[in-house]
C-alpha cells in the first residue's frame, strides 16, 4: 500500500491501524431493538424459485398450451367430419325418398292410363 | 447465541430464509459488531450509528431472499452500511463536524498496548473524507483487499489504491507531526 521509502513506517502504521480499528459492540439491547422493529414487519417474501424450477414450470406451461391447441384442433376436425357424414346421410335419404316418390308416381299414372282402356273395351 | 452455538452461519441463514425469526436474531448477533463499528466510524455519533445499523438489519430482513450465502451476507451488510452512511453524511453534514464518539470496548477485550495512540488514530481516520474513510475502514477494520473494497464501494480498484496511499500518507504525516509516530 506504500512506496519502498516508507515501507517499514507504513507497516507499523498499518499494524497500529488494524489494532485501533478493531470492531466494537453496539449498546446492550441492540439486537432486541432490531428484533422489535422486525416484529412490526410482515414476514418477508420467500426465496424466489430457482431458475431451473422456473424453466421447468415454463416448459410445462408451454407443453400444456400446445396439447390444448392440438386437442381443440382434433375436436374441430371431428365435428367437421360428423357434419359431412350427417349431410351425406341426409342427401342419401332424400335421394331414396325421391326414388320412392317417383316409383309411386309412375304406379299411380300407369293405373290411371289402364282404367279408361278397360272402360272402352267393355 | 445460546442454543445456536453449534449452528454455522449457513444454517442460520437457511433457517432465517425459512422465516425463523430466532435465526434472524442470531444472524444480527453475529454481524452487529461489524455493522455497528462501520456505522460508528463513518458517522462518528453513537446514536446515529445504532439507528443506521438497525435500519441496515431491517433492510436485510426485508430483502433476505436476495442473499444467497454467508459470504454474500457479509458483503451485502458492508456494502449497504457504508452506502447508507455516506448518504446520511450527505443529508446531515452536522455529523461531519462532531468529534468521534468512542464506543465502549468490552472489558475482556481492553488489551490495547497504546490506547491513547489508538484513540488518536481513530480520530484521524474519522477526519478523512467519507469515501477515503470508507476505504480505510474496509481495509483495516474488515481486512478486505483492494479488489473486494472496489466491489463493495463500486469504484475502480485504482481509485481504491490511490485512496489508501493518500490516506496512509496523510495519517503518517499527522501522527509524525504530533509526535505519536516516530
Amino acid at each position: 500500500m506504500s512506496d519502498d521509502r516508507h515501507e517499514p513506517e507504513s507497516n507499523d502504521l498499518e499494524r497500529r491501524l488494524r489494532a485501533a480499528l478493531k470492531p466494537v459492540n453496539p449498546g446492550e439491547g441492540f439486537t432486541a431493538g432490531v428484533m422489535a422493529r422486525v416484529a412490526a414487519e410482515p414476514r418477508p417474501a420467500r426465496r424466489p424459485r430457482s431458475p431451473a424450477v422456473v424453466s421447468w414450470l415454463a416448459f410445462g406451461l408451454a407443453a400444456s398450451v400446445v396439447l390444448a391447441v392440438l386437442l381443440a384442433h382434433e375436436w374441430q376436425v371431428r365435428r367437421i367430419e360428423q357434419g359431412r357424414e350427417a349431410r351425406r346421410q341426409l342427401i342419401e335419404a332424400l335421394r331414396v325418398t325421391d326414388e320412392k316418390l317417383n316409383l309411386a308416381y309412375r304406379v299411380v299414372n300407369s293405373r290411371q292410363d289402364a282404367a279408361p282402356a278397360q272402360h272402352s273395351g267393355a | 447465541m445460546s442454543g445456536d452455538g453449534e449452528c454455522t452461519g449457513g444454517d442460520l441463514l437457511r433457517r432465517a430464509l425459512a422465516g425463523e425469526r430466532a435465526a434472524f436474531g442470531a444472524l444480527v448477533g453475529t454481524h452487529q459488531r461489524m455493522v455497528f463499528s462501520l456505522a460508528l466510524r463513518m458517522l462518528r455519533d453513537r446514536h446515529a450509528a445504532e439507528d443506521l445499523a438497525q435500519e441496515v438489519f431491517l433492510q436485510l430482513y426485508r430483502s433476505l431472499s436476495a442473499v444467497s450465502s454467508e459470504a454474500h451476507l457479509a458483503f451485502w451488510l458492508r456494502k449497504v452500511t457504508v452506502h447508507r452512511a455516506i448518504d446520511r453524511l450527505r443529508r446531515e453534514p452536522r455529523l461531519e463536524m462532531a468529534p468521534l464518539e468512542e464506543a465502549q470496548v468490552p472489558a475482556g477485550e481492553a488489551h490495547s498496548r497504546d490506547p491513547i495512540l489508538e484513540r488518536r488514530l481513530r480520530s484521524l481516520v474519522a477526519q478523512l473524507p467519507p469515501a477515503a474513510r470508507a476505504v480505510v475502514l474496509l481495509r483495516y477494520q474488515e481486512d478486505l483487499d483492494p479488489a473486494d473494497i472496489a466491489r463493495t464501494l463500486r469504484m475502480p480498484v485504482n481509485t481504491v489504491k490511490s485512496h489508501l496511499k493518500r490516506s496512509l500518507a496523510e495519517l503518517r504525516e499527522r501522527m509524525t507531526s504530533s509526535g505519536a509516530l516516530t
